[in-house]
């Protein structure tokens, strides 16, 4: 496999406390995670387990107490390195209202490259492109407030394709969104993996969107616990709900047939998949 | 029922006023605003009124909404007139009744005023119907950067009045949002004196205080991601450009303050009673 593109090493990070006396618990604890070039990385945990702070870490916008975050071989914690970490490694956040900022879709597009002081025809040329992967270009005259939740997660995910990164981290992004918004932030997301390339981290605790991604990072009380492909950390049933997550309803399914001494295989994701397996079971 | 609010009064329509640079109709309606002032002539205010009906009829922005701007400031107008009867006593004599005393210089001062006070009016909002507020701020952003140079911050004001901007109908949502929470756990807003009705709006706006703490900051980390560090080399997407347009609109309103320079020379100081007898 490439070069890993984000390099946790041995991190360890605790948030301050209002008062001084009081030492908070570690949000994250001597955690070493490598994420490579072009994967599609999900990372479940519920409420608490750092999955979040793993975020904020992976950019800079966090410095760990101990342990080192490289981005594409270049320490976080190296302040003239800034600008170019935060380019490779874009973060989009659960509340796309807190994201946008600017009054017209295509500006705010547009505010990353800006910032980046790059020529106004190119800045056009991304802002366009980016609008179009996200399927949002019809848009792009909108004023962002009045655009659904899912539609402003898009423009807030343009905003940050449109600096050209490597890899963009999702932090629950569709964690405030209704069921159809989740669906198109969800493509849109699969659409910069697949056909851009880029790596994509996407933080959750909706098992199912867990399932689209190439590789799932379990995190449970400041580590992480399980590192696999989706088949192998859900058949693991009992340990994932030992942590208080839940298993997609599939394996769900699966497990209790196989309780009842139904023959069936470990490994079944999808409905079809398991439809196919019962299948085979009732002819065979 | 707030979510389709449109912010200042941007009026979108495709017209030569529209396509003009923020920069020139900022400055135009700043040079013409001035110039109200400096007219004392009514052929000079003539002049205005007729730059101003020219203005209107390119911008392709209805009349009657044009007009209905004027509505609020009706009262200010009729104050400012009624002063300016009771206190301006030139001329001739024309009611003396009891304590009133009217005369034909505080009716025309009056007059001058309240038209004056119009055509001000007419012209700010002409610019704020042609111009969008985030043009707006891009356009002052463009004219105060050389104050950058000179250790004056101005960028950042401008990008505080752009997120002031966008920010609004979020907020006023939110506050709708709190509202309902409240009042569906009893709260009343809308009953009681005045002072029982502010004093319950203080619940509604500590929550919506803290939440805009919360979301500063999440915002703060968003500009961060995309690699704000407070304008420096920052490059525009629309990059303002002159274009035929806006060379005319300058040489215009150039034109435009020569000839009320003139105007104020030649047809002077407008005389009261020789303006009323010669009316008569």
């Amino acid at each position: 496999m490439s070069e890993p593109i984000i390099e946790f090493d041995n991190v360890t990070f605790r948030y301050q406390s209002d008062t001084e006396s009081e030492v908070l618990e570690a949000a994250v604890k001597n955690l070493s995670l490598k994420i490579y070039e072009g994967e599609f990385v999900a990372v479940l945990g519920h409420n608490g387990s750092g999955k979040s702070t793993l975020a904020k870490l992976a950019n800079g916008l966090l410095l760990p107490e101990s342990g080192k975050v490289l981005v594409d071989s270049m320490d976080t914690a190296c302040e003239q390195d800034d600008i170019k970490i935060k380019q490779t490694v874009g973060v989009v956040f659960q509340n796309p209202d807190n994201q946008i900022v600017s009054t017209i879709v295509e500006e705010d597009v547009a505010f990353g490259p800006e910032n980046l002081g790059i020529e106004p025809s190119e800045i056009r040329r991304r802002v366009d492109e980016s609008l179009k992967i996200v399927g949002m270009y019809n848009y792009r005259k909108h004023e962002p407030h009045k655009l659904s939740g899912g539609q402003k997660q898009r423009v807030a995910i343009a905003g940050i394709i449109a600096m050209e990164p490597r890899c963009i981290v999702l932090d629950e992004p569709t964690a405030m969104l209704d069921p159809v918004g989740r669906r198109d932030v969800m493509a849109a997301i699969k659409r910069l993996n697949s056909e851009l390339g880029i790596t994509v981290v996407y933080i959750t605790h909706y098992m199912e969107e867990a399932c689209e991604a190439d590789r799932i990072v379990v995190m449970d009380d400041a580590s992480v616990i399980m590192d696999g492909t989706p088949r192998e950390i859900f058949s693991d049933t009992e340990k994932i709900r030992s942590i208080g997550l839940d298993v997609p309803q599939t394996c769900r399914l699966a497990q209790m047939l196989r309780q009842s001494s139904i023959e069936l295989e470990n490994d079944l994701l999808s409905i079809d998949e398991l439809v196919n397996g019962i299948d085979k079971l009732l002819k065979g | 029922m707030i979510k389709d609010i449109t912010i200042g009064q941007y009026f979108p329509l495709d017209s030569v006023l529209h396509r003009l640079d923020p920069r020139v109709k900022l400055l135009a309606a700043t040079v013409f605003i001035i110039m109200t002032f400096a007219v004392n002539n009514f052929v000079g205010l003539l002049l205005c009124f007729a730059v101003a009906a020219a203005v209107i009829a390119c911008s392709k922005v209805p009349l009657k909404t044009v007009l209905k701007g004027l509505r609020p400031i009706f009262l200010i107008v009729v104050i400012t007139s009624l002063l300016q009867i009771a206190y301006v006593k030139s001329g001739i004599v024309l009611v003396d009744f009891w304590k009133i005393k009217i005369t034909s210089g505080g009716l025309l001062t009056a007059l001058f005023m309240a038209l004056r006070i119009a055509l001000l009016i007419l012209m700010s909002t002409m610019l704020t119907y042609t111009t969008s507020p985030t043009a707006l701020t891009n356009g002052l952003d463009r004219i105060f950067a050389p104050f950058n140079k000179i250790g004056i911050d101005f960028h950042t004001i401008t990008m505080i009045m752009t997120i002031a901007l966008r920010f609004i109908p979020t907020l006023i949502e939110e506050v709708d949002k709190i509202m309902s929470a409240q009042k569906s756990r009893g709260a009343d807003f809308e009953s009681g004196s005045l002072i029982k009705r502010a004093k319950a709006l203080i619940p509604l706006f500590i929550p919506l205080l803290f939440n805009s703490i919360r979301r500063a900051y999440e915002l703060a980390n968003a500009m961060t991601c995309r690699c704000y560090n407070g304008g420096k080399g920052k490059t525009t997407m629309n990059a303002l450009k002159f274009s035929g347009g806006d060379y005319l609109s300058v040489a215009l309103t150039a034109a435009f303050v020569a000839s009320v320079v003139l105007l104020n020379i030649f047809c002077g100081e407008y005389n009261a009673e020789f303006t009323f007898n010669a009316a008569v």
